[in-house]
């Protein structure tokens, strides 16, 4: 299953490209949501370098534009955030035989594409896994950094009703199918999104974490039958 | 204002992600907890997918188009396993939901 490429930076590279797709109707949102919390475009866009997390950024302008104070808007976000704590937790045996400087710097590209390619792409080598998960990251970033500064600079130019919104649930459903290439594990996708939904109403996104959190322990709890 | 609170949410998403990946550097993982983790990515983007088509207060708001549309990509990634074609197959499908309703 795992496998190490021989050219990992460059396979990095074009395995994110086809995931961005689905967030450049996202930068625009973010253009709008900006401009609606009448927040100036220069500052709304450095939050991209900064925060480096769609939902995130999205979240604290909104809640900003509501007229939200500094203290909601930050600990509202960073909630909606929160499951990257589990990718933390989750890629921490791979982090474990590598330099320390990529330590620092991973963390700062680990985002929700990026977790998922690493889990979908196993790479064993610390080497190759190293310079494919930069490279995928950064090819991210780079295109994150750039399509915001259109959205914030263009503003709502895609007509909402063509909903390319909807490209987003439709890239997750088709990383989760990836990820699920068990039928134990797609047990746990089917758990989780039941979970999602019973546990929705509860504030800031919250429900999702929770959700997963009780997914992971009954599929850990429940009796093994499917041994690779 | 503005300001502190961008900075103040980038170093606490950044903390989220760094946090145990430092912590756990040195940490010898037990099987079971690396079995655990196994589940972590196909619930998360499960968890994903329904937290988008759910309002903040907990609404779901998926219509026919909208299930047809993930179902067929999920079935197109399956299949498939790439994930440009699942992307084409549920927008058209969506999309040609939409305009027939």
């Amino acid at each position: 299953m795992n496998t190490t490429p021989t050219r990992p930076a460059l396979r990095g590279c074009l395995d994110a490209l086809p995931l961005f797709i689905p967030a450049l109707p996202f930068a625009f949102v973010f253009g709008v949501v900006v401009a609606e919390a009448g927040i100036p475009t220069w500052l709304g866009w450095s939050s991209s370098p900064i925060i480096f997390g769609g939902a995130i950024q999205v979240t604290l302008f909104t809640l900003i534009g509501e007229g939200a104070s500094v203290a909601a808007a930050v600990s509202a976000a960073l909630i909606v955030g929160a499951r990257h704590m589990l990718y933390s937790v989750t890629l921490a045996p791979r982090f474990q035989n590598q330099p320390s400087w990529f330590r620092w710097v991973g963390s700062y590209v680990l985002i929700d594409q990026v977790f998922v390619l690493s889990q979908i792409k196993p790479v064993d080598e610390p080497a190759a896994f190293r310079r494919y998960f930069l490279a995928a990251g950064f090819t991210f970033w780079t295109l994150w950094m750039t399509c915001t500064a259109l959205g914030v600079a263009l503003g709502p130019q895609i007509p909402a009703h063509w909903r390319l919104d909807f490209a987003a649930p439709v890239l997750f459903v088709s990383l989760m199918m990836a990820a699920s290439n068990r039928p134990d594990k797609l047990g746990a996708a089917a758990m989780a999104m039941a979970l999602t939904y019973l546990l929705a109403p509860l504030p800031n996104r919250s429900g999702m974490l929770i959700a997963v959190v009780i997914t992971v322990v009954i599929m850990l709890l429940s009796p093994r039958k499917v041994n690779p | 204002m503005i300001a502190i609170a961008i900075i103040l949410t980038g170093i606490g998403s950044y903390a989220m992600r760094a946090f145990f990946i430092f912590a756990l550097a040195r940490y010898t993982f037990p099987p079971v907890l690396l079995r655990a983790l196994e589940y972590v990515a196909p619930s998360v983007m499960a968890a994903l997918v329904i937290s988008m088509m759910t309002t903040p207060e907990g609404e779901l708001v998926a219509g026919s188009a909208e299930c047809a549309g993930l179902i067929c990509a999920a079935l197109a990634a399956r299949y498939s396993g790439n994930h440009i074609l699942a992307l084409i197959a549920g927008m058209a499908v969506f999309w040609g939901v939409t305009w027939f309703n």
